[in-house]
């Protein structure tokens, strides 16, 4: 059942590759959308066939490999994976469907695509460490050359860089791996959630520390985020969309997965100064933003400062607050993914990304009005405006952590107010104001025309604003597979927690959604009010 | 005798369009990408024009003093299909109509015609015809009596009307003649058009404008013979004033926030006419002249139609490109103006003469600075 969503797109690289006579753009990336489709769909099938009441692993598929060194080929899914799983599939479809006609070695970008999309879901599916590791190693080739070979001038750096920092992010997680295995003395890397149990605090602090790290470095957190901007800028769109909508959720998951559940006692230990950590990270990112020139770093700096809310509510690791894990790693995911769409279509038909220079974008006959508009609603929702998935997600972060850590909390909520800062930054100079791409001169010019947007160029975009808002606007469509597993990977908590029902903080939120779409009703006013007071 | 000096040396910013105007060239570039979108939308201007001008005229004579007039733009034809389309706007939009009847109003850009608004003889004629409607109408009695300004201001708007309808009757025939003559080969240059409005314009220079309602069986003069007030002192030039030159900022263009002080503190200090507006914004919400191009798309000749199609954006941003050739052919009758004010012939050698002559196309060019005059000079289909 899993296997499938690895093999589907392997299928479709392997028939790519083997594709006889010339294959041109068109055709490359019809076979892909094709074959990705498939792929969304099998997915979908999975998610309508998950039993959500169960917390555990579901769709287990076990082969055995290479027993020498304990691995096996080894899949599950429970609802931590899921949402990654789909959400991998949305985004991969949707950034093939945009990737341009006119491109060089078509069938190589293609099947770099398909053979990243299947990497990433084996890596959300192993359930053993080494497998995990394999595919967390094999999404870096196709990255590295997607940058490489179809980035912007400064492709080879930002490559190269990009590769240096997940190689030693990889090499980090191996050792942790390795040790924990050996100081365990298990013979296998199969995943097992009491793995470190026996092992003394110090190794599991340690071992934690590298795990915290590693994955830091793909999150990525301040200060090992230096390569994330530059593979954006040089990244072409289709690939900063995955970038920002799915690698990098490959840290955060890693961190809840091996860090939290793997070392509950460490974690735990660790947790306050995690939470300070995504303090720093949330408030870097935000600042950072402000002060970016170009759009496309604007949006990179933004996820930095948005994974960090990932960070601090996996510290927090309250039953609300790992649903807010999950919930901003989709909404993260969307949203960021609309944004890079939406940034590429400007530079598309700008030939800039300079804030500094374009004006008036808005304007409705010359203008991109359409993208001006979808980019609004991008910004309001990455600033957690109600009636979007930004809002549910950053309301269970902000919720689920701060009876953990208040202090911290109350400092990342600035920078939700930073994000609005910089998106009214952003949308003031780029989309209102009369229509323009040079600053104003004397020179007399002509009335600048900006080619038309495409509805195949307008499209992705749609769709995943669509997504957007309707998360937004129903929460449990999405919340309920992951509110058992939630429950599951929590940290003991005080009474308070303790007491507090996944369920009830996730109808808490619908009253505030309700009313901000006019939809109020009784039952979740009922609901809230079951919702536990947090002091 | 005629006296020989020195031929004059300027420094006016907009000096090489004085030679050019001297040598009977016009404000905009004689080419014949600029020939098609003017005479093509100066046809489907007049096309507009005329259905402007019958409805002007309608609500002057026949809403006068109506307190709610919800029916001002049927002409007298109220059906349920009419009244479909009128909520659907599809259709000719006569706000604009009187939206430059109010400018002008506003403006009080000089004219024959404002002059006399202000004079006793009016007051008399207003109140001779007021004091007739309220007869029969209580109401409007009572408000007359508690506001006894505000029906008399009432009536100086409705002369506007007339007066505007009366102006744009007349350069709807002038229009749509030069169309004709277009399509007959009569006209293939710029300067050609200009010459056309140019005659056009002397001819009905000393057209009687004139305002008179039917209350009751009675006919009661508002603007009567005797005023003398004719078409082009009163009412062409002040409308050139002020809808050419001033006209009105329009929010979301600029600010009203006086401390922004992006609107000059004089009304004559304004430069938001048609010379001046920028084309980029139409389309967007609350620009009036949005409504214009959307009135004109309608009745776009074919061939300009093609050319319009050959732009980058095809037809997806017509409205703009019709706004920029409207603005062509604003320059058009602009200059056709200007020349047919000249105080001697272009060709004139008498010295004293050509420097009257220079003086008055430089007083022009002053009112045209900073207009999109250097714009137009530009090719025709915008860059990509």
């Amino acid at each position: 059942m899993l296997s499938e969503l690895i093999l589907i797109p392997a299928a479709g690289a392997i028939a790519l590759m083997l594709w006889p006579g010339k294959l041109g753009p068109k055709m490359a990336r019809d076979i892909s959308v094709v074959c990705l489709s498939l792929t969304l769909v099998w997915t979908l099938v999975v998610v309508a066939q998950f039993d959500p009441q169960a917390g555990g692993l579901q769709f287990q598929e076990a082969l055995p490999w290479v027993d020498t060194i304990g691995l096996t080929y080894r899949l599950g899914v429970d609802g931590l994976s899921l949402p990654l799983v789909v959400i991998n599939a949305l985004l991969t479809l949707v950034a093939v469907y945009s990737s341009g006609p006119e491109m060089r070695r078509p069938r190589l970008y293609f099947v770099m695509m398909l053979v990243l999309n299947g990497a990433v879901a084996g890596a959300f599916l192993a359930q053993n460490l080494l497998l995990f590791f394999i595919f967390y190693e094999l999404e870096l080739i196709p990255l590295y050359l997607l940058i490489a070979i179809w980035g912007g001038a400064r492709r080879a750096y930002a490559a190269t860089k990009f590769l240096i920092y997940t190689a030693l992010s990889g090499v980090l997680i191996l050792a942790a791996f390795i040790a924990l295995v050996w100081f365990g003395g298990s013979t296998s890397f199969n995943y097992d959630p009491t793995l470190a149990a026996m092992l003394p605090p110090l190794q599991q602090l340690l071992l934690l520390g590298a795990l915290v790290v590693g994955f830091g470095i793909k999150v990525p957190l301040f200060p090992f985020h230096t390569w994330l901007p530059d593979a954006h800028v040089e990244a072409s769109t289709p690939v900063s969309v995955l970038l920002a909508g799915v690698l990098l959720k490959l840290g955060t998951y890693g961190l809840v997965r091996f860090g939290l559940q793997l070392f509950p006692d460490a974690w735990q230990v660790v947790a306050p100064w995690l939470a300070t950590w995504a303090v720093v990270s949330v408030l870097y990112g935000s600042c950072a933003a402000i002060a970016q020139q170009d759009m496309k770093k604007m949006v990179a700096y933004s996820s930095i400062g948005h994974m960090g809310y990932v960070l601090l509510a996996a510290a927090a690791a309250t039953p609300i607050s790992i649903l807010g894990v999950v919930f901003q790693m989709v909404s993260h995911g969307l949203i960021s993914g609309l944004l890079f769409l939406l940034v590429g279509v400007v530079y598309k038909k700008t030939g800039t990304r300079d804030i500094r220079v374009l004006r008036g974008l808005l304007n409705p006959e010359r203008g991109l009005p359409l993208i001006g508009s979808l980019m609004v609603l991008g910004g309001m929702a990455s600033a957690g405006i109600p009636g979007m998935v930004g809002f549910i997600s950053e309301f269970l972060v902000f919720r689920g952590s701060f009876v953990s850590f208040p202090t911290q909390t109350l400092v990342s909520m600035i920078g939700s107010g930073l994000t609005t800062v910089y998106f009214l930054l952003l949308v003031n100079r780029v989309f209102f104001g009369r229509l323009a791409i040079t600053t104003p001169s004397q020179r007399p010019e002509p009335d600048i025309c900006l080619p038309s947007v495409t509805w195949s160029e307008r499209l992705p975009a749609i769709a995943l604003a669509v997504v957007i808002v309707a998360l937004g606007l129903q929460p449990n469509w999405m919340s309920r597979w992951s509110e058992e597993t939630s429950i599951a990977l929590q940290l003991p908590q005080p009474t308070a927690i303790a007491q507090t029902t996944v369920s009830a903080s996730v109808s808490a939120t619908v009253p505030a959604t309700a009313q901000a779409t006019g939809q109020t009703t009784a039952a979740a006013t009922v609901l809230a009010l079951k919702a536990p007071a947090l002091d | 005798m005629t006296t020989t000096q020195s031929p004059q040396t300027s420094t006016h910013p907009l000096e090489d369009f004085v030679d050019r105007l001297l040598q009977g060239e016009a404000l905009l570039p004689d080419n014949p990408d600029n020939l098609v979108e003017v005479v093509g939308i100066l046809h489907s201007y007049g096309v507009v024009l005329d259905a402007y001008a019958i409805n002007l005229v309608y609500m002057a004579e026949h809403q006068f003093l109506v307190l709610f007039p919800f029916f001002k733009y049927f002409n007298g034809e109220i059906t349920p299909a009419k009244l479909l389309r009128h909520w659907w706007h599809d259709r000719i939009n006569y706000e604009y109509a009187e939206y430059c009847m109010r400018t002008m109003l506003w403006h009080t850009a000089g004219g024959g015609l404002e002059a006399y608004l202000d004079t006793d003889d009016f007051r008399q004629h207003c109140e001779t015809a007021i004091q007739a409607k309220v007869k029969s109408n209580p109401l409007i009695g009572g408000l007359h009596r508690l506001f006894p300004d505000f029906l008399p201001e009432q009536v100086r708007m409705l002369a506007y009307t007339s007066a505007l309808g009366q102006f744009w009757r007349v350069m709807s025939d002038l229009f749509m003649d030069l169309s004709r003559r277009y399509d007959e080969g009569e006209i293939d240059s710029i300067p050609a058009v200009v010459e056309h409005i140019k005659a056009g314009l002397v001819s009905a220079a000393a057209t009687p404008i004139t305002y008179s309602v039917k209350i009751g069986a009675e006919t009661y003069d508002i603007l009567p013979a005797s005023a003398n007030l004719t078409f082009l002192v009163d009412v062409a030039l002040p409308y050139v004033e002020c809808i050419f030159l001033r006209g009105t900022p329009f929010l979301g263009v600029v600010s009203y926030n006086a401390q922004a002080q992006q609107i000059p503190g004089t009304q004559s200090g304004f430069t938001y006419g048609a010379l001046f507006a920028d084309p980029l914004p139409t389309g967007g919400a609350g620009i009036p002249p949005t409504l214009l191009m959307q009135d004109m798309r309608h009745f776009v000749p074919d061939y300009l139609h093609r050319f319009y199609q050959k732009a980058p954006r095809g037809e997806d941003d017509i409205r703009v490109q019709i706004c920029q050739s409207f603005q062509k052919s604003m320059y058009c009758v602009t200059t056709a103006t200007i020349l047919g004010l000249m105080p001697h012939a272009a060709d004139t050698s008498d010295s004293a003469e050509q420097a009257a002559n220079r003086e008055h196309l430089i007083a022009w060019l002053d009112r045209l600075m900073g207009s999109r005059l250097p714009v137009v000079q530009l090719p025709s289909q915008p860059i990509t």
